[in-house]
């Protein structure tokens, strides 16, 4: 299991309440919460979340804010599955989390 | 006048509006939550000399023009000028345009940094408010960007957030002038539009970006104008865009035609986060330049920020231009600061049903930035709040003197009131609330008399009272 210290901490944004499946690969968009000059760098990734506490699974946590920012109390244990790309297709001003369903569908499993 | 920011806190520093903090402040909400508080508190700028992760020759300005004082020592006024007086210089200046000149090379090129060299994390962007969608790198900057079809060049102020080394959300809304620009000449043809976001230019240059200028208008010679004296612009590493020379940084990109990004939620002007996210622009940076100890500016945005001195300045003398041009007998338009550019108080001759309508389709038919208009008449002065309340509360008849226009496709995403289904459709409302009397009221028998001393009083008496008043024994 790894230690509290070596787990990575990442928040995401969802626009819904039920926007987040829990035990389903989910394209998501994470920010790392890591201290130091590169906090905040985002990542677009396919990720399964479980709301199990960090310490009980040794995985990463997720944190969740919703559309206006609110930190929300719960958080999850999240396991990064793999990447989509930086440079996500899609138009500009259009739904970005329609796109990143889109990236994740196109993407090999 | 001002040839960077660097002159520019050097004048603040000499009136009074500028504090310089030497302790170790973290890029990480604490820079953020001191200028917010500063604003709110209608403090001086902040100079951040050291920043926590970052060497001290990087610093951060934040909160330029938050107050009517540095606004009025931006354009060479006494820092205690009215704001009518401040609203009137630019008035006169702003007809006035002197093109910029381009040069061979300035301090913004100290250092350049191309393609794997660059990291936007080396810079001190700081994360503003707890629950922002990201460190805005974009908040006192200037994005320019150009029209292929017009050769016009738009110098706008847009929020972008770090996104990653090389890669920058945006919000300029898609009713802006980049975000018509953008989707109307390189969307549509699927080309990347190149873009400059400036950071720490001249102040005028950043007043210029930040004002309600009409679409096409050269603002570099708006700028030039309203300094006294032009720009000086250089050309970009990678692209054709030219930028002030004595900017402190420069972040050259392409704007994707066809890619996209999580940008926001962000704490906006109008003074709350209002859940505008996910709809921006990403744009993937090819250089980035700057002088040597680089100083970052930013805008604390909330409530009082810089937008509540000067984009309410240039969108009321921009509102009443625009009335003039529609032949409305406008005589004043004020946006009062605490309205956080929602509001406009406007006097005219005379009020009307014909007159309210008028106004509400004039001021809404593009865009609709402005969502609650009071019009009021010649004996209320419209930068006095405390007058315009009263006429609101006395004058503006509850039934028959509220006007309200609907529209779709053109609505402010960030008006907080908004619903998240309104603000997906840019669906919203403007009103109008007529504190004049009806023109078919009689002024010998119905319009009611203002009790007031100016208003109530035969004009002997009130000599009278004036020429004895220290007599009665009142100091004042």
């Amino acid at each position: 299991m790894a230690s509290k210290s070596e787990q990575g901490v990442w928040e995401t944004f969802v626009r819904r309440p039920g926007d987040l499946k829990e035990g389903v690969e989910t394209p998501m968009v994470l920010r790392d919460l890591r201290p130091g000059r590169k906090k905040y760098q985002m990542r677009h990734v396919i990720a399964m979340v479980t709301r199990q506490t960090p310490e009980t699974t040794g995985s990463d946590e997720l944190r969740i804010r919703t559309v206006v920012g609110v930190l929300l109390p719960e958080s999850y244990a999240i396991n990064i599955l793999r990447d989509l790309p930086m440079e996500l297709p899609g138009i500009p001003y259009h739904d970005f989390y329609q796109a990143l369903k889109r990236a994740a569908a196109e993407s090999p499993g | 006048m001002f040839s960077d920011t660097r002159d520019f806190m050097d004048a603040l520093r000499a009136s009074g509006d500028l504090h310089e903090i030497e302790k170790e402040v973290h890029w990480d909400l604490e820079l953020g939550a001191i200028s917010r508080l500063a604003c709110e508190k209608d403090g001086p700028a902040l100079w951040f000399k050291r920043i926590t992760d970052y060497p001290p020759e990087i610093t951060v300005f934040s909160n330029p023009m938050a107050t009517w004082r540095r606004v009025a020592v931006t354009f060479g006024l006494a820092p205690d000028s009215s704001v009518k007086e401040i609203y009137a210089e630019y008035e006169k200046r702003e007809g006035k345009l002197i093109p910029p000149l381009t040069v061979q090379t300035g301090p913004c090129k100290d250092v350049v940094k191309l393609g794997k060299e660059i990291d936007l994390f080396d810079l001190p962007a700081p994360m503003l408010h707890d629950g922002d969608g990201g460190r805005y790198l974009g908040t006192w900057d200037m994005a320019v960007s150009y029209d292929p079809e017009t050769q016009w060049v738009n110098w706008g102020m847009y929020r972008f957030m770090v996104y990653g080394s090389r890669h920058l959300t945006g919000f300029p809304r898609p009713t802006s002038h980049l975000g018509k620009v953008f989707q109307e000449h390189y969307v549509a043809k699927s080309k990347p539009m190149p873009m400059a976001l400036v950071i720490g230019a001249d102040p005028i240059s950043h007043f210029t970006a930040a004002a309600t200028y009409h679409i096409g208008g050269d603002e570099a010679a708006l700028a030039g104008g309203l300094r006294g004296a032009p720009v000086e612009l250089v050309r970009c590493e990678t692209s054709e865009l030219l930028v002030p020379a004595n900017s402190e940084i420069i972040i050259e990109c392409e704007v994707l035609p066809d890619c996209v990004g999580l940008e926001g939620p962000y704490g906006e002007y109008p003074g709350y986060r209002t859940g505008e996210m996910g709809n921006g622009i990403l744009c993937r940076v090819a250089a980035m330049t700057h002088r040597k100890n680089p100083i970052l500016t930013v805008d604390a945005t909330g409530y009082r920020d810089d937008s509540s001195t000067i984009t309410a300045l240039t969108g009321a003398i921009a509102i009443k231009h625009r009335l003039e041009r529609h032949g409305i007998p406008v005589l004043d338009v004020n946006v009062p600061r605490e309205g956080a550019v929602h509001m406009a108080v406007i006097s005219v001759n005379y009020g009307g049903e014909q007159v309210a309508r008028a106004i509400l389709e004039t001021l809404t038919s593009r865009r609709a930035l402005i969502s609650k208009i009071l019009l009021v008449e010649p004996d209320i002065d419209v930068y006095d709040m405390g007058q315009v309340l009263h006429a609101f509360s006395t004058k503006c008849h509850p039934a028959h003197g509220i006007y309200v226009v609907h529209y779709e496709g053109r609505a402010n995403t960030l008006t907080p009131c908004y619903s998240q289904g309104e603000r997906a459709m840019q669906k919203g409302a403007s009103v109008l609330y007529d504190c004049t009397w009806p023109g078919e009221w009689s002024r010998e028998w119905e319009v009611p008399v203002k009790a007031t001393f100016e208003t109530i009083f035969p004009e002997a008496v009130r000599e009278k009272i004036l020429s004895e008043w220290k007599n009665y024994g009142f100091k004042e």
